[in-house]
């Protein structure tokens, strides 16, 4: 081998170091890096952090975007491996999970005085303690075709708010042609098809787990009449994936669709000519029950194994703020400062749609924060499917979703 | 001497840190109970998570789901890549561009092919547009949990056939053209041709091709993962997209291990059959068969 060894040493050696450095770095003389993870674009975070920096000269911060298809494994994998990020933005449906298995770092004593100041503390706390930071919140509420209401004769300057009438207006919006539907009911991802349904629950007074979350009241009147009343609308509805229901009320094909506020900015990009209103989710009667939806979060948390607590926090409560969260939303679209004061933002007053989703996030509600959370998201959608795709009644599917969770609970973790 | 495996080492380590250290860590792991969230109470359970799998219904279900898919796709694309390969073959002009046209999905990720498969499966896609065209309602491709597998089975024989048809075209070119012209010359008809002289030629390419297929069949997540997320109704619950949930969603990690192995095992049974009836056929597989398909004309070869 003789001379002509030494460049392949040369070489191991040399990517030996370079694997070995990238461990390194993390302090340097005076300057603290934080690794922040998070799933916004990084042009809409970017100004945002600058702003950190300027001031906090003394923390710098590591921003990497995660996707939505696998952020979450990423995640896993690097706790898994011990060298989980510093501050991590972690979705509601997640956080359960983590909260469990005390993979986060309990934040209640840290972060008492930000309580008054934000919402959507129910998706972070388990057992009274706070396990992460509600950043950004997330709702849907109801997209109805404008044109396709006044075609059938219905005025949308008065939009359905009960059942009965938004029931009225799905049958009779199906009934104007034979390439329009009223309704675009969620099918074919089971993930999603809780949240689509419970709000007609939780409106009705129905819920998943009782209050101490020890048992299921999946099986309730309420929710057993929510669901009859939901798959009632099924025969005047298209049964697709969210984003081919986004795209069929963008071609102007359905009455109404239950979506989220990045649809706002899509739709006049995409369909300008689509003449559409965003109102409040129905509610079961004029004078009974809410107009109720699925409220999400996207929470700040700190690993349990971070290596920089102290600076993480620093950047999440700076994060947090209205001032800072505010330019986020206007940049993404996606989910809305958790922070009390940006209700009164002046943005939303010249923009009423987005407004809409600030007024559904008052009745919104969050799945509860179960260590078994994940399981039992995966009944409740599981026989939600059934009950959708016609194999069980409302009530067979509801009775066994009750009876599974129940059985769940039982067993412990 | 030592020079010629230095080459090597760093293919060798490469194999070793990102294929061996994780197919041994993986069948470790397999016997323990891991949650990659709490690894420190990661604990022993022997073969718990085996028996686990073999008496879980999901398990058995998701293992239906995937020999369906296997026994389905299987013998389409192979029938379909013979006669794209024998079609290809007879091609007088334009061999090249047909050739290249026929491999161009096996160049695309099926990432890339699921997302305008899924396009074209939609309510308001290509296919239910012809459909109405012709006077039919439109096809619920996949929100039908009837339709949702063959469908994806369609998207999966379509983006096969091509890599397979070019495996068996380079099988055909080995033919030496004298014993095509003697057969001809016999007054033997094509088919009989085709029938007693290309196929039995090409026969241990087929069964590369079997083989090759069966192993990646039984691995399919990427299409199901794209597309339908193992619904509706668990019709398309595959067993690596299972595994994939217990792993990441339920953080079973032992458990997803335990699968793993069971579907390596699986697989690895019928890899040995497939192995056995290679041996047995009466052709050698020509040693510059696949990865050198073409033999320049006039040499003898590459007339079938």
């Amino acid at each position: 081998m003789g001379s002509r060894g030494h460049p392949v040493v040369a070489l191991w050696v040399a990517l030996a170091l370079a694997v070995a450095m990238t461990g390194c770095g993390r302090r340097d003389r005076g300057t603290t890096t934080v690794v922040f993870w998070q799933f916004s674009p990084l042009p809409a975070i970017q100004p945002v952090l600058d702003k950190f920096h300027h001031e906090h000269p003394g923390i710098r911060v590591e921003v990497e975007q995660l996707t939505w298809q696998s952020g979450r494994e990423k995640i896993v994998a690097a706790v898994a491996a011990g060298r989980p990020p510093d501050l991590c933005e972690i979705g509601s449906t997640f956080l359960p999970g983590l909260v469990a298995d005390s993979t986060l770092i309990d934040l209640t004593d840290s972060i008492a005085d930000l309580k008054p100041e934000l919402r959507g503390w129910r998706v972070t706390e388990y057992l009274g303690r706070s396990y992460a930071i509600p950043w950004m919140l997330g709702t849907r509420a109801m997209y109805m075709n404008a044109d396709l209401m006044r075609g059938v004769g219905l005025p949308p300057e008065n939009p359905p708010t009960t059942w009965t009438d938004f029931a009225r207006a799905v049958e009779q919006i199906d009934a104007a042609g034979p390439d329009l539907k009223g309704f675009g009911m969620n099918a074919g991802e089971r993930e999603v098809l809780f949240k689509k349904f419970m709000p007609f629950a939780w409106g009705n007074g129905g819920d998943i787990l009782d209050s101490t979350l020890t048992h299921s009241v999946v099986y309730s009147p309420q929710n057993v009449e929510a669901l009859r009343f939901y798959l009632s609308l099924k025969p005047f509805s298209l049964l697709d994936r969210q984003e081919m229901l986004d795209e069929a009320f963008t071609r102007g094909r359905i009455g109404f669709t239950i979506s989220g506020p990045w649809m706002l900015r899509k739709l006049p990009e995409s369909a300008p000519q689509l003449h559409f209103v965003v109102i409040l989710m129905p509610r079961p009667g004029k004078d009974r029950g809410t107009p109720a939806s699925f409220a999400g979060a996207e929470a700040l948390g700190i690993f349990r194994g971070a290596k920089e607590k102290s600076a993480a926090l620093t950047l999440a409560r700076f994060l947090v703020r209205e001032e800072n969260a505010m330019p986020l939303y206007i940049a993404t679209g996606n989910a809305f400062p958790a922070a009390a004061a940006a209700v009164e933002d002046t943005y939303f007053v010249s923009h009423p749609r987005d407004k809409v989703f600030v007024q559904q996030l008052q009745t919104a509600v969050a799945p509860p924060v179960h260590p078994r959370w994940v399981e039992i998201e995966e009944i409740l959608n599981s026989e939600l499917e059934e009950a959708i795709y016609g194999k069980k009644p409302a009530d067979e599917a509801l009775r066994s979703a009750d009876q599974r969770i129940g059985a769940l609970l039982q067993t412990g973790r | 001497m030592r020079g010629r495996f230095a080459g090597l080492l760093p293919w060798s380590l490469f194999f070793a840190v990102f294929g061996l250290v994780p197919l041994l860590a993986a069948l470790v792991l397999s016997f323990y109970s891991m949650n990659p969230l709490r690894p420190d109470l990661t604990h022993w359970v022997g073969g718990a998570n085996y028996a686990r799998a073999l008496g879980s219904p999901a398990f058995w279900h998701a293992l239906r789901t995937t020999a369906f898919f296997v026994v389905g796709t299987l013998p389409a694309t192979l029938v379909l890549a013979y006669v794209v390969a024998a079609l290809l073959s007879r091609l007088r002009r334009g061999e090249a561009f047909f050739r290249a046209a026929i491999f161009f999905p096996a160049t695309l990720s099926m990432v890339v092919i699921s997302l305008v498969f899924k396009s074209l499966y939609a309510e308001q896609g290509l296919l239910n547009g012809w459909l109405k065209g012709l006077g039919f309602p439109a096809v619920h491709w996949l929100q039908d949990p009837r339709l949702a597998l063959p469908s994806i089975m369609a998207m999966d024989v379509w983006a096969s056939v091509g890599y397979y048809a070019i495996l068996i075209l380079a099988g055909r070119k080995t033919l030496p053209v004298e014993q095509l012209e003697a057969a001809r010359l016999e007054g033997m008809r094509a088919l009989a041709i085709e029938r007693r002289i290309i196929l039995p030629h090409v026969k241990p390419v087929i069964l590369f091709v079997v083989l090759l297929n069966t192993v990646r069949s039984f691995q399919i997540f990427i299409e199901v993962f794209v597309l339908t997320r193992g619904g509706p109704l668990e019709s398309t619950l595959t067993l690596v997209y299972h595994l994939y949930e217990r792993a990441f969603y339920h953080f079973e990690m032992g458990y997803a291990c335990a699968l793993a192995y069971l579907l390596l095992l699986l697989v690895g049974v019928i890899l040995l059959l497939q192995r056995r009836l290679i041996a047995r056929a009466p052709v050698e597989v020509p040693a510059e068969m696949p990865l050198a398909p073409a033999v320049p004309r006039g040499t003898g070869r590459g007339a079938a």
